[in-house]
């Protein structure tokens, strides 16, 4: 059996960092990753890049769910080219209805990189109040929507404080390659790392225009897309002005391996290293133990086949779902492993994603939104002391807005009027009225018009939020699928309708030169969906918190599992609480955090 | 003698890990080939052989495609003799397909030229047959089966029939916007700017479709083979639909406000004369057919639609600021040559 000083499952977010810092620092590191290695033009054998600008790899062709026991067998869905098969390997939640259907939310990207391959980028911190919501809202009596209590029983401090975390921010924003400004965030900075940003797309002036009127500080949102060549990871920006900027951004692997995802930024700098190896199109199966110990790693390879290695440290960063996943299968294997691993009970609980939501509106103007990246300006206004207390709320969030979103035509049309990646097309086929003069009066309204504003914010903890194994779907290897179950707590609802009402009042005061009577049709929340409980905005957080007492979370601070002696979970697993902001940035940090205590064991 | 590409395992391993590996080869998928055929077992088999971009830097034109042929052996060993004729080259030398590393994967990655739609047949262990993977066939007029493929932009018509084909345009023009005076307008002077020494090819001729139908035949094909069915059933009922209404006039030259009528019947899913009894919902293809027009005539034209990049022209030049510049440059992002990125190479 081969042997690792450490075995990584998992090559984006979480995995990554702690891969370079180990492997820099000598040790003999192994990432496994289930999907592909898809490269950038530069380095590729036929001087193509597996990634294009093409709107059918974004969403490609129509495929039916064969899946037999759930309520959509037989609907459409349609995927990108690094998304799983819903009928290879889907995700199955648990409907309000009762009834099970499958999804494609929740799955970030099987390839290197992960879902930083296709994330629309934006890279902010978590605030420092973020990570105290245990302390902040102890004794509370104004949270509003909270009839029971559960904010103040469930919400929890991290076990380390945004001053430990803010070194490694510092750092991931530095080797990741982010372009941004530090002026007017809310969050201390000891370091400022950002390069320039590009001029913003002339259909953000709406959005300053209004968070100015508002008094609403605003920054440009920080996004991991070199615009300047970046030194950790060699890459040049070429020499075509704003090359980056194509409206291919959300969703699109980039082809010139200018958005910072973790191949490029940090695993390919690591490529001629003895002592570094990636082995994609490999999935891990489960893990096995002695003692106290992770002793094998057993995954099957591109044919198939079983194979078992070894690593002195494991470090399981696959995303949340799947992290949980895969240690629910080794328990089931191993009575022993599960009673290990998850003697609290704890393991796949409190899973989070966001409370996320926002306002959209036809502005006045037209202007060419395929220009673009993913956000111009963001704002920290709604992630203050004060503003949470007055709204009675228990957590603040980020509001920035969106500018490549149905950027381009064939986007705009399947994304008319659908909620999520799972009704994507319904509307537009559905309104059939849209034909010849229709159908041009539907471009004029809205080709290059749209503008969005979004919230991402704390969604609360709930013991009853939860990851399970599916009782009888199984994927492709014949092992049982992840089951989401959840839902929004009443709390969540007064939030989001609180923070959907700052984004409206964002386009509100926009639209109109500061007056705020532009119509803002379009505002709300992911709880008003018809499929509520699955959306999960790809931010797969939370199932296996860190924390300071064994007996409350399933990891250490250091993002050990607490009753094993070489086991790590880095992905967005470890959060406790699901933070004000996008989760990739802080999972960075973290990861490097965590990487600084195992090279003090190795 | 047709170019082999050297490529790397890397490279290969993508091709394959998602789509062929697997311990449960049940019938997970539905392509149109559900049940007991073993292309049921697979995750989009249609994606065999590869069809990729080859990046040549000497062509202003990248005028090929990179081909890889994939041979998975059913009993997953390897050590299987591998090889691959078709119509892409001299069909009496096969050439061999190499096994992948240590794996019961054989592959072989050939420079084909864009724009054709080719024939070949294996032979493993010394036995020729179709491509157990791909799902594409064609019966040749000796009466023997070949697997089929087509590269980019590739417009001889697959699986629709030429009077199918001529239904279908009217069909889709009615649903693009191209027929309106806003469409006509710009169609005449895409035309006229042509030139006569640079007018469309055949192939390419403008109609209303900008490319739509040749997208829906090779998608029809390809990808989304499972919709065959819908088309064949439905554009039969809609011919015979329209010859009872208008016995005297070939379907397809009916006038526009017969389709439209049609086109508003389908919407309720109440068609007079419609034979339910054959098929259920025509609102359902009208659906079918709305997604299918829309991404054809918007898509990259690798897909066969976009036919030379009407779709995004036609944005280009209707959405223009005060000063007449376009308010959708897309050429700025896309390869050259059709769109102008000096970076990005498709």
């Amino acid at each position: 059996m081969e042997r690792f000083d450490v075995v990584i499952i998992g090559s984006g977010a979480g995995g990554a960092p702690i891969a370079a810092r180990l492997a820099r620092a000598g040790h003999s590191v192994l990432v496994l990753e289930k999907g592909p290695l898809l490269r950038t033009q530069e380095e590729h054998p036929l001087g193509v890049s597996d990634f294009k600008r093409d709107e059918l790899f974004a969403t490609g062709a129509e495929k039916r769910l064969t899946l037999s026991g759930v309520a959509n067998h037989f609907d459409s869905f349609y995927s990108s080219h690094v998304e799983p098969d819903l009928n290879d390997e889907p995700h199955i939640y648990e409907g309000a209805d009762g009834l099970d259907r499958a999804t494609i939310e929740g799955y970030t990207a099987q390839v290197v990189g992960g879902g930083t391959q296709l994330y629309g980028a934006v890279s902010l911190r978590f605030s420092e109040l973020d990570l105290r919501l245990g302390s902040f809202n102890a004794g509370r009596s104004d949270i509003v929507g909270d009839p029971n209590g559960d904010v103040r029983r469930e919400a929890r401090d991290w076990p380390i404080d945004y001053a430990t975390l803010e070194p490694y921010y510092c750092e991931a924003e530095r080797l990741v390659g982010i372009n941004g400004t530090r002026a007017n965030q809310g969050k201390p900075f000891s370091a400022d790392h950002y390069q320039t940003p590009y001029a913003p797309n002339p259909i953000s002036a709406y959005v300053a225009t209004g968070m100015d009127a508002l008094g609403l500080p605003r920054y440009r949102t920080p996004l991991a897309v070199i615009t300047e060549d970046h030194a950790p990871s060699g890459r040049i920006v070429p020499a075509a002005a704003e090359a980056a900027k194509t409206g291919y951004v959300n969703r699109y692997g980039d082809p010139l391996g200018l958005k910072s995802n973790t191949w490029v930024a940090l695993l390919r700098p690591l490529s001629g290293m003895a002592n570094f190896t990636l082995r994609a199109n490999c999935v891990v199966t489960h893990l096995e133990m002695a003692g106290d110990r992770i002793s094998k790693v057993v995954y099957r390879d591109v044919a198939g086949r079983p194979v078992e290695v070894a690593g002195g440290l494991v470090v399981v960063a696959c995303s949340a779902i799947e992290s949980v996943r895969l240690l629910l299968l080794s328990g089931e294997r191993d009575p022993a492993f599960a009673a290990r691993l998850n003697g609290n009970g704890l393991l796949g609980r409190h899973f989070l994603t966001h409370c996320f939501g926002g306002a959209e509106a036809i502005m006045p103007g037209r202007f060419d939104k395929s220009v673009s990246l993913d956000s111009d300006w963001a704002t920290d206004a709604c992630a203050s002391e004060d503003f949470i207390r007055s709204q009675g709320l228990w957590a603040g969030g980020a509001i920035y807005n969106n500018t490549s979103d149905q950027a381009l035509p064939i986007s705009l049309a399947r994304t008319h009027g659908s909620q999520d990646m799972d009704t994507i097309w319904q509307t537009f086929v559905d309104d059939t009225a849209l034909t010849g003069d229709a159908l041009n009066a539907f471009f004029d309204a809205n080709f290059g018009t749209r503008l969005s504003v979004s919230f991402m914010a704390n969604q609360v903890p709930l013991f009853d939020n939860r990851i399970e194994l599916h009782p009888s779907i199984r994927d492709k290897w014949g092992r049982r699928v992840a089951y989401i179950r959840k839902t929004w707590h009443s709390h969540d609802v007064h939030l989001m309708n609180v923070f959907a009402e700052q984004c409206r009042r964002i386009l509100a005061f926009g639209g109109d030169g500061g007056k705020g009577q532009f119509p803002v049709s379009e505002f709300g929340a992911i709880y008003m969906a018809a499929n509520a409980r699955a959306r999960i905005a790809n931010h797969i957080l939370g199932g296996m918190r860190f924390g300071s007492d064994a007996a409350d979370s399933v990891l250490d601070p250091n993002c050990r599992a607490w009753q094993f002696d070489n086991l790590y979970v880095t992905d967005g697993a470890f959060m406790p609480t699901s933070g004000g902001a996008n989760p990739t940035l802080t999972i960075q940090a973290n990861a490097l955090r965590v990487a600084d205590q195992l090279l003090a064991r190795l | 003698m047709v170019p082999v590409l050297a490529v790397d395992n890397e490279y290969l391993f993508g091709l394959i890990g998602k789509f062929l590996a697997r311990e449960d080869a049940g019938p997970r998928h539905d392509y149109g080939h559900l049940g007991a055929d073993p292309r049921a077992g697979i995750l989009e088999p249609w994606r065999f052989p590869w069809v990729d971009a080859v990046y040549d830097p000497d062509d202003a034109a990248q005028a090929y495609n990179a081909v890889t042929f994939v041979h998975a052996a059913a009993d997953r060993q390897p050590g299987h003799a591998v090889q691959v004729a078709g119509s892409f080259a001299d069909l009496h030398t096969p050439l061999p397909l190499l096994p992948l590393a240590d794996t019961h994967y054989a592959t072989l990655t050939l420079r084909i030229r864009k724009g054709e739609v080719h024939h070949y047949r294996l032979r493993i262990d010394g036995v020729w047959q179709v491509d157990p993977i791909n799902p594409q066939r064609m019966m040749l007029d000796n009466g023997v089966e070949w697997s089929r493929f087509f590269t980019w932009g590739a417009t001889r018509r697959l699986v629709l029939e030429r009077w199918e084909s001529r239904l279908l345009q009217r069909l889709c023009s009615h649903i693009l916007p191209f027929h309106t005076a806003d469409g006509e307008t710009f169609f005449k002077r895409v035309h006229d700017a042509q030139g006569p020494a640079n007018r469309a090819p055949h192939a390419y001729r403008l109609d209303e479709s900008a490319g739509a139908v040749n997208f829906i035949d090779k998608l029809l094909a390809r990808e989304e083979a499972h919709h065959l069915v819908d088309y064949q059933i439905c554009l039969e009922l809609i011919d015979g639909l329209l010859r009872q209404r208008n016995p005297v006039i070939e379907p397809w030259k009916l006038p526009r406000e017969v389709f439209a009528e049609l086109y508003r019947e389908m919407a309720t899913a109440s068609v007079a004369g419609w034979n339910y009894g054959r098929y259920g919902n025509p609102r359902y293809f009208l659906q079918l057919l709305r997604r299918h027009t829309l991404t054809g005539v918007f898509s990259h034209p690798r897909y066969g639609g976009n036919a030379m990049t009407l779709g995004w022209k036609y944005l280009e030049e209707r959405y223009r600021d005060a000063s007449g510049a376009t308010l959708f440059d897309w050429g700025r992002a896309i390869e050259a040559p059709l769109g102008r990125n000096s970076a990005y190479r498709g």
